[in-house]
Protein backbone atom coordinates (compact mmCIF):
# COMPACT_ATOMS: atom_id res chain seq x y z
CA UNK A 1 0.00 0.00 0.00
CA UNK A 2 2.70 2.50 1.01
CA UNK A 3 4.80 1.42 -2.19
CA UNK A 4 1.69 2.16 -4.00
CA UNK A 5 1.50 5.64 -2.40
CA UNK A 6 4.89 6.52 -2.86
CA UNK A 7 5.68 4.96 -6.77
CA UNK A 8 2.04 5.47 -8.53
CA UNK A 9 2.71 9.16 -8.95
CA UNK A 10 5.03 9.90 -11.51
CA UNK A 11 2.57 10.24 -13.96
CA UNK A 12 4.93 13.20 -16.36
CA UNK A 13 7.37 10.86 -15.99
CA UNK A 14 5.73 8.07 -17.43
CA UNK A 15 3.80 9.80 -19.86
CA UNK A 16 7.25 11.01 -21.25
CA UNK A 17 9.23 7.80 -21.33
CA UNK A 18 6.13 5.66 -23.09
CA UNK A 19 5.95 8.01 -26.36
CA UNK A 20 8.61 8.02 -28.84
CA UNK A 21 10.12 11.92 -29.32
CA UNK A 22 10.99 13.56 -32.34
CA UNK A 23 11.30 17.14 -31.29
CA UNK A 24 13.64 16.10 -27.87
CA UNK A 25 17.31 14.58 -28.89
CA UNK A 26 16.57 11.05 -26.62
CA UNK A 27 19.42 12.10 -24.73
CA UNK A 28 21.68 15.09 -23.99
CA UNK A 29 23.95 16.18 -21.34
CA UNK A 30 25.50 20.53 -21.33
CA UNK A 31 28.84 19.03 -19.76
CA UNK A 32 30.41 22.71 -20.30
CA UNK A 33 27.95 23.47 -17.18
CA UNK A 34 30.28 24.70 -14.65
CA UNK A 35 30.08 23.39 -11.12
CA UNK A 36 30.06 24.83 -7.65
CA UNK A 37 29.82 22.69 -4.57
CA UNK A 38 27.76 23.71 -2.40
CA UNK A 39 28.65 25.08 1.59
CA UNK A 40 26.50 24.11 3.92
CA UNK A 41 22.90 25.18 3.53
CA UNK A 42 24.08 26.81 0.67
CA UNK A 43 22.69 25.32 -2.46
CA UNK A 44 20.78 28.16 -3.64
CA UNK A 45 23.76 30.44 -4.16
CA UNK A 46 25.78 27.44 -5.70
CA UNK A 47 22.92 26.64 -8.04
CA UNK A 48 22.19 30.13 -8.62
CA UNK A 49 26.62 30.55 -8.94
CA UNK A 50 25.92 27.66 -11.78
CA UNK A 51 23.14 29.11 -13.66
CA UNK A 52 24.93 32.73 -14.26
CA UNK A 53 27.95 31.10 -15.12
CA UNK A 54 26.24 29.09 -17.45
CA UNK A 55 24.88 32.00 -19.13
CA UNK A 56 28.36 33.63 -19.51
CA UNK A 57 28.22 36.12 -16.72
CA UNK A 58 30.35 35.97 -14.21
CA UNK A 59 29.47 34.57 -10.58
CA UNK A 60 30.70 33.15 -7.75
CA UNK A 61 28.55 31.29 -4.92
CA UNK A 62 30.05 33.61 -1.94
CA UNK A 63 28.96 36.82 -3.71
CA UNK A 64 25.48 35.72 -3.90
CA UNK A 65 24.88 34.82 -0.57
CA UNK A 66 24.15 38.08 0.68
CA UNK A 67 21.58 38.28 -1.94
CA UNK A 68 19.62 35.26 -1.56
CA UNK A 69 20.98 33.16 1.37
CA UNK A 70 18.65 33.96 4.42
CA UNK A 71 20.63 32.68 7.84
CA UNK A 72 17.18 32.28 10.13
CA UNK A 73 15.70 30.76 7.32
CA UNK A 74 18.61 28.31 6.52
CA UNK A 75 17.78 28.49 2.92
CA UNK A 76 17.24 30.87 0.05
CA UNK A 77 13.70 32.27 -1.27
CA UNK A 78 12.56 31.66 -5.06
CA UNK A 79 11.50 35.46 -5.27
CA UNK A 80 14.87 36.47 -3.88
CA UNK A 81 16.25 33.85 -6.45
CA UNK A 82 14.74 35.51 -9.43
CA UNK A 83 15.72 38.86 -8.10
CA UNK A 84 19.43 37.89 -7.83
CA UNK A 85 19.58 36.97 -11.01
CA UNK A 86 18.55 40.11 -12.25
CA UNK A 87 20.50 41.63 -10.39
CA UNK A 88 23.48 40.04 -11.79
CA UNK A 89 22.34 41.16 -15.12
CA UNK A 90 20.93 38.02 -16.12
CA UNK A 91 17.04 37.60 -17.50
CA UNK A 92 15.78 35.31 -15.07
CA UNK A 93 12.32 33.59 -15.75
CA UNK A 94 10.42 30.67 -14.71
CA UNK A 95 9.79 28.02 -16.82
CA UNK A 96 6.32 26.44 -17.26
CA UNK A 97 5.86 23.93 -14.70
CA UNK A 98 6.19 20.61 -16.31
CA UNK A 99 8.69 18.04 -16.98
CA UNK A 100 8.44 18.16 -21.02
CA UNK A 101 8.75 22.01 -20.78
CA UNK A 102 12.18 21.37 -18.49
CA UNK A 103 13.66 18.72 -20.86
CA UNK A 104 12.68 20.91 -23.62
CA UNK A 105 14.56 24.11 -21.97
CA UNK A 106 17.74 21.74 -21.38
CA UNK A 107 17.51 20.18 -25.09
CA UNK A 108 17.64 24.12 -26.23
CA UNK A 109 21.17 24.76 -24.43
CA UNK A 110 19.76 26.14 -21.16
CA UNK A 111 20.03 24.47 -18.00
CA UNK A 112 17.28 24.92 -15.73
CA UNK A 113 18.06 25.93 -11.81
CA UNK A 114 14.75 23.61 -9.83
CA UNK A 115 13.55 23.32 -6.48
CA UNK A 116 13.39 19.94 -5.48
CA UNK A 117 12.12 18.72 -1.67
CA UNK A 118 14.26 15.55 -1.15
CA UNK A 119 12.47 14.23 1.68
CA UNK A 120 8.55 14.15 2.39
CA UNK A 121 5.57 16.65 2.37
CA UNK A 122 5.50 17.03 6.33
CA UNK A 123 9.21 16.75 6.92
CA UNK A 124 10.40 18.78 3.90
CA UNK A 125 13.86 19.15 2.72
CA UNK A 126 13.84 22.30 0.19
CA UNK A 127 16.85 21.88 -2.36
CA UNK A 128 18.37 24.04 -4.85
CA UNK A 129 20.21 21.80 -7.83
CA UNK A 130 20.87 22.32 -11.68
CA UNK A 131 19.61 20.29 -14.34
CA UNK A 132 21.64 19.59 -17.11
CA UNK A 133 20.49 17.03 -18.88
CA UNK A 134 18.43 13.91 -19.04
CA UNK A 135 18.39 10.15 -20.92
CA UNK A 136 15.34 9.30 -22.27
CA UNK A 137 16.29 5.84 -22.94
CA UNK A 138 17.36 5.11 -19.07
CA UNK A 139 14.74 7.37 -17.78
CA UNK A 140 17.53 9.34 -16.34
CA UNK A 141 17.74 13.06 -15.05
CA UNK A 142 21.18 14.44 -14.49
CA UNK A 143 21.96 17.49 -11.88
CA UNK A 144 24.33 19.71 -10.71
CA UNK A 145 23.67 19.10 -7.04
CA UNK A 146 25.01 19.62 -3.65
CA UNK A 147 28.88 18.30 -3.55
CA UNK A 148 27.91 16.03 -6.45
CA UNK A 149 29.09 17.62 -10.06
CA UNK A 150 27.28 14.77 -11.84
CA UNK A 151 24.20 13.47 -10.31
CA UNK A 152 22.27 10.79 -11.64
CA UNK A 153 18.38 10.47 -10.70
CA UNK A 154 15.73 8.38 -12.09
CA UNK A 155 13.46 10.30 -13.91
CA UNK A 156 10.18 9.20 -11.88
CA UNK A 157 12.28 10.12 -8.49
CA UNK A 158 13.46 13.67 -10.07
CA UNK A 159 9.90 14.16 -10.49
CA UNK A 160 8.64 12.86 -7.08
CA UNK A 161 11.25 15.51 -5.54
CA UNK A 162 10.38 18.20 -7.81
CA UNK A 163 6.31 18.12 -7.61
CA UNK A 164 6.47 19.20 -4.06
CA UNK A 165 8.12 22.49 -5.17
CA UNK A 166 5.51 22.62 -7.70
CA UNK A 167 7.63 21.85 -10.77
CA UNK A 168 9.44 25.76 -10.01
CA UNK A 169 11.94 25.89 -12.32
CA UNK A 170 13.97 28.86 -13.35
CA UNK A 171 16.48 29.93 -16.23
CA UNK A 172 19.45 32.69 -16.16
CA UNK A 173 20.24 33.98 -19.59
CA UNK A 174 22.03 36.81 -21.34
CA UNK A 175 20.04 39.59 -22.22
CA UNK A 176 19.04 38.60 -26.00
CA UNK A 177 18.65 35.11 -25.87
CA UNK A 178 14.69 33.84 -24.39
CA UNK A 179 14.09 30.74 -23.07
CA UNK A 180 13.05 28.17 -25.61
CA UNK A 181 9.78 27.71 -23.81
CA UNK A 182 9.44 30.85 -22.68
CA UNK A 183 5.56 32.23 -22.82
CA UNK A 184 4.64 35.83 -24.04
CA UNK A 185 2.77 37.04 -20.55
CA UNK A 186 5.12 35.67 -18.29
CA UNK A 187 8.60 36.96 -20.66
CA UNK A 188 7.02 40.63 -20.04
CA UNK A 189 6.56 40.97 -16.61
CA UNK A 190 10.40 39.11 -16.89
CA UNK A 191 11.44 41.45 -18.77
CA UNK A 192 9.74 44.69 -17.28
CA UNK A 193 11.21 43.50 -14.00
CA UNK A 194 14.75 43.34 -15.57
CA UNK A 195 14.24 46.43 -17.61
CA UNK A 196 13.91 48.21 -14.33
CA UNK A 197 17.34 47.16 -12.71
CA UNK A 198 19.69 46.91 -15.49
CA UNK A 199 20.80 49.85 -17.80
CA UNK A 200 18.85 50.79 -20.59
CA UNK A 201 21.05 49.87 -23.95
CA UNK A 202 20.84 45.39 -22.14
CA UNK A 203 17.35 45.92 -21.58
CA UNK A 204 17.34 47.44 -25.73
CA UNK A 205 19.05 44.39 -26.30
CA UNK A 206 16.73 42.02 -23.86
CA UNK A 207 13.56 43.70 -25.52
CA UNK A 208 14.95 43.38 -29.18
CA UNK A 209 14.88 39.50 -29.48
CA UNK A 210 11.65 39.45 -27.72
CA UNK A 211 9.67 41.63 -29.99
CA UNK A 212 11.55 39.70 -33.05
CA UNK A 213 9.53 36.48 -31.20
CA UNK A 214 5.86 38.55 -30.93
CA UNK A 215 6.56 41.42 -33.07
CA UNK A 216 2.94 42.77 -32.27
CA UNK A 217 2.66 43.12 -28.58
CA UNK A 218 2.57 46.45 -27.58
CA UNK A 219 4.64 45.85 -24.38
CA UNK A 220 7.61 44.63 -25.46
CA UNK A 221 7.08 47.30 -28.67
CA UNK A 222 7.01 50.35 -25.80
CA UNK A 223 9.97 48.36 -23.61
CA UNK A 224 11.93 48.52 -26.74
CA UNK A 225 11.29 51.94 -27.66
CA UNK A 226 11.81 53.40 -23.31
CA UNK A 227 15.07 51.59 -23.25
CA UNK A 228 16.25 53.29 -26.71
CA UNK A 229 15.27 56.40 -25.42
CA UNK A 230 16.93 56.08 -22.08
CA UNK A 231 20.33 54.54 -24.21
CA UNK A 232 19.79 57.77 -25.80
CA UNK A 233 19.40 56.51 -29.62
CA UNK A 234 16.84 58.46 -30.49
CA UNK A 235 15.71 57.18 -34.18
CA UNK A 236 15.39 53.68 -32.69
CA UNK A 237 13.08 55.15 -30.09
CA UNK A 238 11.16 57.02 -32.91
CA UNK A 239 11.23 53.35 -34.90
CA UNK A 240 9.79 51.32 -31.87
CA UNK A 241 7.28 53.62 -30.88
CA UNK A 242 6.15 54.70 -34.86
CA UNK A 243 5.52 50.36 -34.69
CA UNK A 244 3.66 50.53 -31.65
CA UNK A 245 0.82 52.82 -33.08
CA UNK A 246 0.42 51.20 -36.39
CA UNK A 247 0.23 48.31 -34.38
CA UNK A 248 -1.83 49.84 -31.31
CA UNK A 249 -3.89 52.90 -32.58
CA UNK A 250 -5.48 52.88 -29.34
CA UNK A 251 -2.65 53.46 -27.26
CA UNK A 252 -2.36 56.22 -25.78
CA UNK A 253 1.55 55.87 -24.35
CA UNK A 254 2.63 54.68 -27.22
CA UNK A 255 1.51 58.17 -28.85
CA UNK A 256 2.62 59.98 -25.92
CA UNK A 257 6.40 58.61 -25.77
CA UNK A 258 6.67 59.08 -29.61
CA UNK A 259 5.31 62.70 -29.37
CA UNK A 260 8.21 63.32 -26.77
CA UNK A 261 11.15 61.54 -28.97
CA UNK A 262 10.01 63.38 -32.06
CA UNK A 263 9.60 66.84 -29.71
CA UNK A 264 13.48 66.31 -28.56
CA UNK A 265 13.99 65.88 -32.12
CA UNK A 266 12.29 69.32 -33.53
CA UNK A 267 10.23 67.66 -35.50
CA UNK A 268 7.60 69.87 -33.82
CA UNK A 269 4.54 68.94 -36.24
CA UNK A 270 4.79 65.29 -36.18
CA UNK A 271 4.89 65.57 -32.32
CA UNK A 272 2.08 67.26 -32.38
CA UNK A 273 0.13 64.88 -34.55
CA UNK A 274 1.32 62.29 -31.87
CA UNK A 275 0.30 64.28 -28.51
CA UNK A 276 -2.96 65.52 -29.95
CA UNK A 277 -3.83 61.86 -30.67
CA UNK A 278 -2.40 61.21 -27.42
CA UNK A 279 -5.27 63.78 -25.87
CA UNK A 280 -7.93 62.52 -27.76
CA UNK A 281 -7.42 58.77 -26.82
CA UNK A 282 -8.03 60.16 -22.82
CA UNK A 283 -8.02 57.15 -20.55
CA UNK A 284 -5.55 57.20 -17.39
CA UNK A 285 -2.48 58.51 -19.24
CA UNK A 286 -4.60 61.91 -20.22
CA UNK A 287 -2.39 63.98 -17.57
CA UNK A 288 0.63 62.93 -19.57
CA UNK A 289 -0.17 63.56 -22.90
CA UNK A 290 -1.26 67.14 -22.26
CA UNK A 291 1.53 68.01 -20.72
CA UNK A 292 3.58 66.35 -23.52
CA UNK A 293 0.98 68.55 -26.07
CA UNK A 294 1.64 72.04 -23.89
CA UNK A 295 5.82 71.09 -24.08
CA UNK A 296 5.43 71.16 -28.06
CA UNK A 297 6.72 74.93 -28.89
CA UNK A 298 4.11 76.68 -30.81
CA UNK A 299 5.51 76.67 -34.47
CA UNK A 300 3.97 79.47 -35.05
CA UNK A 301 3.38 83.02 -33.41
CA UNK A 302 -0.01 83.21 -31.24
CA UNK A 303 -1.94 86.46 -31.75
CA UNK A 304 -2.49 87.71 -28.12
CA UNK A 305 -6.35 87.80 -27.29
CA UNK A 306 -7.45 91.17 -26.79
CA UNK A 307 -9.74 91.01 -23.25
CA UNK A 308 -11.10 93.73 -21.14
CA UNK A 309 -10.05 93.83 -17.67
CA UNK B 1 -8.60 104.03 -9.94
CA UNK B 2 -5.93 101.85 -8.34
CA UNK B 3 -8.13 98.90 -9.13
CA UNK B 4 -8.12 99.39 -12.00
CA UNK B 5 -5.17 99.41 -12.44
CA UNK B 6 -4.29 96.47 -10.16
CA UNK B 7 -6.47 94.24 -12.30
CA UNK B 8 -4.63 95.82 -15.20
CA UNK B 9 -1.47 94.32 -14.09
CA UNK B 10 -3.13 90.65 -12.96
CA UNK B 11 -4.04 90.42 -16.19
CA UNK B 12 -0.62 91.44 -17.76
CA UNK B 13 1.11 89.24 -15.40
CA UNK B 14 -1.50 86.49 -16.06
CA UNK B 15 -1.27 86.39 -19.78
CA UNK B 16 2.84 86.92 -19.95
CA UNK B 17 2.99 84.02 -17.81
CA UNK B 18 0.53 81.96 -20.02
CA UNK B 19 2.66 82.33 -23.12
CA UNK B 20 6.28 83.43 -21.82
CA UNK B 21 6.73 80.92 -19.35
CA UNK B 22 4.83 78.19 -21.66
CA UNK B 23 7.48 75.78 -22.84
CA UNK B 24 9.90 75.70 -19.72
CA UNK B 25 6.58 74.99 -16.95
CA UNK B 26 5.37 71.85 -18.12
CA UNK B 27 7.35 69.02 -18.50
CA UNK B 28 6.94 66.16 -21.54
CA UNK B 29 6.99 62.69 -19.37
CA UNK B 30 7.09 59.64 -20.99
CA UNK B 31 5.43 56.52 -19.60
CA UNK B 32 7.57 54.16 -18.37
CA UNK B 33 7.05 50.69 -19.79
CA UNK B 34 5.93 48.92 -15.91
CA UNK B 35 3.52 51.84 -15.50
CA UNK B 36 1.90 50.52 -18.78
CA UNK B 37 2.43 46.64 -17.99
CA UNK B 38 1.02 47.52 -14.07
CA UNK B 39 -1.66 49.94 -15.92
CA UNK B 40 -2.93 47.03 -18.03
CA UNK B 41 -2.53 44.82 -15.13
CA UNK B 42 -4.81 46.55 -13.33
CA UNK B 43 -7.47 47.20 -15.75
CA UNK B 44 -7.52 43.40 -16.19
CA UNK B 45 -8.03 42.88 -12.09
CA UNK B 46 -10.67 45.46 -12.12
CA UNK B 47 -12.29 43.63 -14.53
CA UNK B 48 -11.99 40.19 -12.87
CA UNK B 49 -13.83 42.64 -9.85
CA UNK B 50 -16.64 43.89 -12.00
CA UNK B 51 -17.50 40.33 -13.41
CA UNK B 52 -17.19 38.96 -9.82
CA UNK B 53 -20.31 41.08 -9.13
CA UNK B 54 -22.04 39.74 -12.05
CA UNK B 55 -22.43 36.44 -10.38
CA UNK B 56 -25.87 36.18 -9.78
CA UNK B 57 -25.87 34.82 -6.49
CA UNK B 58 -24.07 38.52 -5.65
CA UNK B 59 -26.53 40.07 -7.41
CA UNK B 60 -29.49 38.89 -5.73
CA UNK B 61 -27.82 39.53 -2.71
CA UNK B 62 -27.08 42.59 -3.70
CA UNK B 63 -30.78 44.00 -4.14
CA UNK B 64 -31.86 42.57 -1.07
CA UNK B 65 -29.69 45.20 -0.03
CA UNK B 66 -30.83 48.05 -2.24
CA UNK B 67 -27.62 48.23 -4.40
CA UNK B 68 -28.08 48.14 -7.48
CA UNK B 69 -25.87 46.70 -9.73
CA UNK B 70 -25.20 49.39 -11.75
CA UNK B 71 -23.74 51.07 -8.18
CA UNK B 72 -21.75 48.40 -7.12
CA UNK B 73 -19.93 48.71 -10.54
CA UNK B 74 -19.23 52.04 -10.02
CA UNK B 75 -17.47 51.85 -6.24
CA UNK B 76 -15.43 48.83 -8.18
CA UNK B 77 -14.49 52.18 -10.88
CA UNK B 78 -13.88 54.09 -7.77
CA UNK B 79 -11.30 51.84 -6.35
CA UNK B 80 -7.48 52.37 -6.59
CA UNK B 81 -5.24 49.69 -8.64
CA UNK B 82 -3.50 48.32 -5.17
CA UNK B 83 -7.06 48.07 -3.71
CA UNK B 84 -8.53 46.20 -6.90
CA UNK B 85 -5.16 44.19 -7.07
CA UNK B 86 -5.74 42.82 -2.96
CA UNK B 87 -9.44 42.31 -3.36
CA UNK B 88 -8.99 40.55 -6.49
CA UNK B 89 -6.18 38.17 -5.15
CA UNK B 90 -8.37 37.43 -2.09
CA UNK B 91 -11.25 36.45 -3.83
CA UNK B 92 -9.05 34.55 -6.36
CA UNK B 93 -8.12 32.32 -3.07
CA UNK B 94 -11.69 31.46 -2.20
CA UNK B 95 -13.60 28.55 -4.31
CA UNK B 96 -15.80 29.24 -7.22
CA UNK B 97 -19.37 29.67 -6.39
CA UNK B 98 -21.73 26.58 -6.07
CA UNK B 99 -21.85 25.65 -2.79
CA UNK B 100 -24.28 28.02 -0.70
CA UNK B 101 -21.83 28.60 2.43
CA UNK B 102 -18.98 29.72 -0.02
CA UNK B 103 -21.52 32.01 -1.90
CA UNK B 104 -22.54 33.67 1.15
CA UNK B 105 -18.94 34.32 1.90
CA UNK B 106 -18.11 35.49 -1.40
CA UNK B 107 -20.74 37.80 -0.95
CA UNK B 108 -19.93 39.11 2.48
CA UNK B 109 -17.34 39.67 1.28
CA UNK B 110 -18.50 41.89 -1.67
CA UNK B 111 -21.21 43.43 -0.12
CA UNK B 112 -19.03 44.71 2.74
CA UNK B 113 -16.38 46.35 0.56
CA UNK B 114 -19.03 47.69 -1.53
CA UNK B 115 -20.87 49.12 1.96
CA UNK B 116 -17.38 50.42 2.87
CA UNK B 117 -17.25 52.50 -0.05
CA UNK B 118 -20.64 53.39 0.23
CA UNK B 119 -19.42 54.71 3.67
CA UNK B 120 -22.44 53.03 5.56
CA UNK B 121 -19.68 50.85 7.04
CA UNK B 122 -15.84 50.65 7.56
CA UNK B 123 -14.89 46.81 7.61
CA UNK B 124 -11.71 46.64 5.23
CA UNK B 125 -9.15 49.46 6.12
CA UNK B 126 -8.33 50.08 2.49
CA UNK B 127 -11.27 51.27 0.98
CA UNK B 128 -12.13 54.91 0.98
CA UNK B 129 -15.36 56.15 1.31
CA UNK B 130 -17.30 57.69 -0.86
CA UNK B 131 -18.27 61.37 0.66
Amino acid sequence: MLLTLLSGCATQTRALLARTHTELPSQLELKATPFFPQELYQCGPAALATSLRAAGIAAEPDALVSQVYLPQREGSLQAEMLAAGRRNGALSMTIPARLDALLTEVAGGNPVLVLQNLSLPWVPMWHYAVVIGYDLERGDIILRSGTTERLVLPMSTFEHTWARSNFWGMVTLAPGKLPVTAQEAPLVDALVAFEKGSDPATAHRAYAAAVERWPRNLALLLGLGNSAYGAGNRPAAVEAFSRATRQHPDSAPAFNNLAVVLNELGDYAAARVAAETAVALDGPWRAAALATLQSIPLTQPHKKPHKKP
Amino acid sequence: MIRKLKQLCVYVLATSLLFAGFTQSVQAAMISTDQIVASGNAQQERAKLASALDRPEVQTQLEKFGISQSDAQARVAALTDAEVASMSSQIDSLPAGGNGVIGALIFIFVVLLVTDVLGLTKVFPFTRSVR
